[in-house]
């Protein structure tokens, strides 16, 4: 698992999202509507993992500022999604600033790291897996690792326009997605060293957060 | 977060460790399903329409207007890379030409008003290749052959002459006069409104003084000019020296092969 593989579903509408918002631009609210409705479930879904319950009026916030810069944005679909997560990305942090509060609550890591045991298989593990629970264990990883894996696999970005999104090089956003990925595959229990990786990164994990 | 950034730059054995698990198939599928759950967990299945109403609003109030067109900035601009550096030097090379243009245009200007501003005899007359080489010495050619010369009036004199006709031309258009020599000549004026005043005394000092070139000793510069007559006309070096001499008297009149026979009949 070197390489995030982004979600084909997602990028599956790109040609539809920037065909959307190509007219959009020239003043179509329905395109508007369609590229909303294409964009959101991605944004919302990483501004839930990196703010909380907060996220829905983050969004708001953001899309405030999407609509009304959309006619200096220049790019396709893909392009689209990275420039709204870049402008979700700012309104949440604006947000946290505000509130000042840390955007992972501590003492979560524990609770986390007790769960995997209780599925007998990986494929028990995944599919039971709730969106409270995968959010918890995302809003769990580092920060830097959390928004990688959110922007890589939720919004659906490719490396360089994470990194873009993110302010870094590609390489170190690459290596924090594998990480939190890697990390959160130990918790849930897959990833072939279920028995013995608990308790292994358990104790690796305390000794590097702390 | 601190803690971890500093971690990601260390590519030492944990990132090794990583890697190697890469060749595990069994491994990777189940890191392809952990992704697939997690977007699927995670993204938003349903949408709450009262948020999409607000968005939509929001795009209405800016873009119903219409004409609604942004400069794009560079954290707007999400076209791929390749497509980006292409546009670039487009936009280059047109500012470049556009800006060579702009210069050369002024610099055009400024050479084409003096030259017909004081093109006659002298002017005409003048080759350039025997009047470009005594510049640098500031008008040396009537101290060779003989003849009084322009002794009052030496070189910074007659370029301040030059300024003053061009500034004439192109004090109106925008930015020529952030150009050197004008600040030059503003700065000898003694300022930007002095400009006028200062230039007029200037030329009527340079047209009061016109007979003196017509002095005995020129037939030999006379007849070599006559020579090149027709290519007299090249203005810029030709009025640097010679047609100074000449102005005041055949001012006014054209330049080519009128002034020529003017300017020949003259000399001689």
């Amino acid at each position: 698992m070197g390489q995030v593989r982004q979600t084909r579903r997602v990028q599956a509408y790109d040609g539809e999202l920037g065909a959307a918002v190509a007219r959009a631009q020239d003043g179509d609210d329905t395109a508007f509507a369609v590229a909303y409705r294409i964009v959101q479930p991605g944004l919302l879904g990483y501004l839930h993992g990196f703010v909380g319950d907060d996220a829905e009026d983050v969004a708001s916030d953001a899309w405030l500022v999407i609509a009304r810069d959309l006619g200096r944005f220049k790019g396709d679909g893909a392009g689209f999604r990275g420039w709204t997560a870049t402008i979700a990305r700012h309104r949440a942090l604006d947000h946290l600033r505000r509130q000042k509060v840390r955007p992972r609550p501590g003492g979560t890591e524990q609770d986390v790291l007790d769960l995997p045991g209780r599925h007998s298989t990986h494929e028990q593990a995944l599919e039971s897996l709730s969106t409270e629970r995968a959010l918890e264990l995302v809003r769990g990883l580092p920060r830097d690792q959390a928004e990688a894996v959110l922007l890589r696999v939720v919004v659906g970005l490719d490396g360089p326009a994470a990194a873009r999104v993110l302010g870094k090089r590609p390489g170190a956003v690459r290596t924090a997605a594998h990480r939190g990925l890697k990390r959160l595959a130990r918790q849930l229990g897959v990833g072939g060293e279920t028995g013995e990786g608990v308790t292994d990164e358990a104790s690796r994990t305390l000794g590097e957060s702390t | 977060m601190g803690e971890r950034l500093s971690g990601d730059g260390v590519p030492g054995r944990r990132r090794a460790h990583p890697g190697g698990a890469v060749s595990d198939p069994s491994q990777v599928r189940d890191a392809a399903k952990l992704e697939t759950v997690l977007a699927a967990v995670i993204r938003a299945g349903d949408l709450d329409p009262e948020a999409e109403q607000r968005a939509l609003v929001a795009f209405r109030a800016t873009h119903g207007t219409g004409a609604y067109r942004a400069r794009t900035r560079r954290r707007d601009d999400w076209r791929p890379p390749a497509e980006r550096r292409a546009r670039r030097p487009v936009k280059l090379t047109f500012g470049v030409v556009f800006a060579s243009l702009t210069l050369g245009g002024v610099a055009v200007a400024a050479i084409g008003s003096v030259g017909s501003s004081r093109d006659g005899a002298g002017q005409g007359t003048a080759h350039p290749s025997a009047v470009a080489p005594d510049r640098p010495g500031g008008g040396t050619p009537a101290a060779s052959s003989g003849r009084p010369g322009p002794t009052d009036r030496p070189a910074t004199a007659q370029d301040t002459e030059a300024h003053c006709r061009a500034y004439e031309q192109v004090k109106d258009r925008g930015k020529a006069l952030d150009a050197r020599a004008w600040q030059q000549l503003v700065a000898a004026a003694g300022g930007k409104d002095k400009v006028a005043a200062y230039c007029s005394e200037q030329l009527a000092r340079a047209t009061a003084a016109p007979s003196r070139p017509a002095g005995p000793g020129n037939s030999s510069e006379g007849a070599a000019a006559a020579g090149n007559a027709t290519g007299g006309n090249t203005g810029a070096s030709g009025n640097g020296t010679s047609g100074n001499h000449a102005g005041g008297t055949d001012n006014t009149d054209g330049n080519g092969q009128a002034s020529d026979d003017k300017g020949t009949g003259k000399h001689k």
